[in-house]
């Protein structure tokens, strides 16, 4: 289980050269994440969902709150949480000289996966997603669909609990797109906690357990679609989402 | 997992030995050794073996007797004898390189300090002097004074013990000072592309999301680049002495010298090579990361090349040696260890200082760049 309780972040923003002030990204967040479910965090650019995900995957530090995986913390326990995270952004970006197959041999070596048992995931690995035909291909050679297989594959490699999706779909086309939906249905049957970011109402509709809708840096409702669809009185989470806000963006 | 720096080492390896701009930067710069080596040594020749046809057009603004003719031919001066009007002339087309007008027993010699012309004053004066000697013994002579015991009344021999060649000491010296410079431009390029590049890239983002502390992380990333300038830096050392054995043999200039490096010295080259490396590629990677670009990056590191090259290079020119003091200067220390080392002067304590402080560097600049990277300003400044 993920539990996120009372999560604060807070940056030092430049308003000018001199004048310097401070801003909350992420204003006491809270919420459980329970092995098998799928959580959608929703909402639009700049509400907080990036650095939400960031601190959750160990990248930032909360300013306040505390996260745990099965009670164990980032301060204590850095690396075993790290060991079974498979963290995934629209901003993720991999290594461009390596091959695919060298790509995730290192992974497989830094997450201390034996070498037999490597070759045999890639192996799995490559047949699911049909990466046979460009395993040896380098990085860079490689189109938008392929490379985000190769992410999932890096995702895959080690076998992680947690995932941490990113906005991980967006400016994929509709076929790379659904190869990352049909991956985190697929972990979700094996009892894989993922959260799942993105601007798509829709899709998150299609596949989360439960939803969280940040605005500005705040939670402004939670549940699951079903719910939020009965206590906003709407037929979707769209609607929903402009119900909660008042109908209207409020863009800085 | 126990060995994620040795895994980070190898990625950051395997990085700079597929990136065709560091491959580039780390094998292109120590060819120029070779070519800096050929090129300094046929100047020296040119100007130690200069033909004495090039610079021996003189003028006498005067009437030269039989025996200053006859000198003047002996020694190969092409004289050229007109009224001071016509050789101020002949001067100014630059058809003679210098001319000699007279005042009673006073002569001089008007030039105007060229390199060519400092060739003809010496060999005017040169002249001058034999015809003094010739005069001095004829006044001799005519008082029944027995010139030579006059004239040689003490006799001065040199005896060379040890035969040194400043040419030879230049050269070597100036070889070592560009490999010095070599491996701080090879190591610039990684530093930049392994912190800022690795930012822009996004890719760094990926790497903090592995599980590995961001100390493996530094200390992986800051041996990629030493050993990439390592590589630089050898690579330019076997250059430099494969250069110095052909150019011992292909210019006269070096006859009966020995201008290698001892063994001694290559064993303390390649030392003080290692040292550098290590405290170049510490301070690019600390300069880069706070780099918010590869850009801000690579004009933040362009002032390094010259400051690594010129505290030696001017202390070489006014002869500045080590003192345990200047052992612990950086950037210094490591050309005045390897002048003195060249000079035969192996100093195991200025050595020491020299190795100690540079680990001491070291030391301050890993636990800085660790920080760096601890930092969310650094990590995702925008």
């Amino acid at each position: 289980m993920i539990k996120v309780e009372h999560v604060t972040k807070k940056f030092i923003r430049y308003k000018n050269k001199k004048e310097k002030e401070e801003f909350c990204a992420d204003k006491d967040i809270s919420f459980e994440a329970k092995d098998g479910e799928i959580i959608g965090i929703l909402g639009p650019n700049g509400a907080g969902k990036t650095t939400l995900l960031r601190m959750i995957a160990g990248i930032l530090e909360p300013s306040e709150g505390k996260i745990t995986f099965d009670k164990l913390n980032y301060k204590e326990n850095e690396i075993e949480i790290k060991r079974n995270i498979a963290y995934l952004s629209g901003n993720t970006k991999l290594y461009d000289t390596l091959s695919c197959y060298e790509l995730l041999k290192m992974c497989c070596d830094i997450y201390g996966v034996s070498d037999l048992e490597c070759e045999k995931r890639i192996k799995e690995i490559s047949k699911v997603l049909n990466m046979d035909q460009f395993l040896y291909n380098k990085i860079e050679n490689l189109s938008t669909g392929q490379t985000q297989k190769v992410n999932i594959a890096r995702c895959l490699i080690h076998d992680p609990k947690y995932y941490i999706l990113d906005e991980a779909t967006t400016g994929l086309d509709i076929i790379s797109s659904q190869i990352i939906l049909d991956f985190i249905k697929k972990e979700k049957s094996k009892g894989k906690i993922i959260l799942y970011s993105t601007h798509y109402m829709e899709e998150a509709e299609n596949i989360c357990d439960k939803v969280i809708m940040i605005n500005k840096g705040e939670v402004i409702k939670s549940g699951t679609p079903n719910q939020i669809r009965e206590d906003t009185n709407t037929t979707n989470l769209r609607d929903a989402f402009f119900y909660m806000i008042g109908g209207a963006l409020d863009e800085e | 997992m126990k060995n994620n720096l040795f895994n980070i080492l190898k990625k950051e390896i395997r990085e700079v030995f597929r990136d065709k701009k560091s491959l580039a930067m780390m094998l292109i710069i120590p060819i120029f050794i070779p070519l800096l080596v050929i090129g300094m040594s046929a100047l020296f020749e040119s100007q130690m073996n200069k033909d004495v046809e090039e610079y021996n057009k003189i003028g006498f603004a005067y009437q030269m007797t039989d025996e200053e003719k006859s000198i003047a031919d002996q020694m190969n001066i092409d004289a050229v004898i007109e009224s001071e009007e016509e050789l101020v002339k002949k001067y100014d087309n630059g058809e003679i390189d210098l001319y000699v007008t007279k005042d009673e027993n006073k002569y001089i010699i008007n030039s105007d300090g060229s390199d060519n012309s400092s060739y003809s004053t010496a060999l005017v004066e040169s002249y001058f002097n034999v015809y003094k000697e010739y005069l001095q013994q004829t006044y001799l002579t005519e008082n029944n004074i027995d010139a030579n015991k006059v004239l040689d009344i003490i006799t001065v021999e040199e005896n060379v013990i040890e035969q040194d060649n400043f040419f030879a000491d230049y050269i070597k010296n100036y070889a070592f000072l560009f490999i010095i410079m070599a491996i701080t431009v090879s190591a610039t390029y990684p530093a930049t592309d392994t912190t800022a590049g690795e930012r822009e890239r996004g890719t760094l983002e990926t790497l903090l999301t592995f599980p590995i502390k961001s100390k493996d992380i530094i200390i992986g990333k800051f041996l990629g680049v030493t050993m990439s300038s390592v590589v630089t830096g050898i690579i330019s050392l076997v250059l430099a002495i494969i250069s110095l054995a052909f150019t011992q043999n292909m210019f006269t200039i070096y006859e009966g010298v020995d201008i290698m490096y001892s063994p001694i010295s290559i064993i303390f080259a390649v030392l003080v090579i290692i040292a550098y490396s290590f405290f170049i590629s510490g301070l690019c990677i600390a300069i880069a990361s706070t780099s918010k670009t590869f850009k801000e990056a690579q004009s933040a590191l362009t002032p390094l090349t010259f400051i690594s090259l010129f505290p030696g290079m001017i202390a070489f020119m006014i002869g500045v040696t080590t003192t345990p003091i200047l052992s612990i200067v950086p950037f210094l220390n490591f050309t005045l260890i390897f002048t003195d080392i060249n000079n035969g002067n192996i100093n195991i304590l200025n050595i020491l200082l020299m190795i100690i402080s540079t680990i001491i560097y070291i030391s301050v600049v890993l636990v800085y760049i660790i920080k760096q990277y601890k930092s969310e300003k650094v990590l995702f400044a925008k």
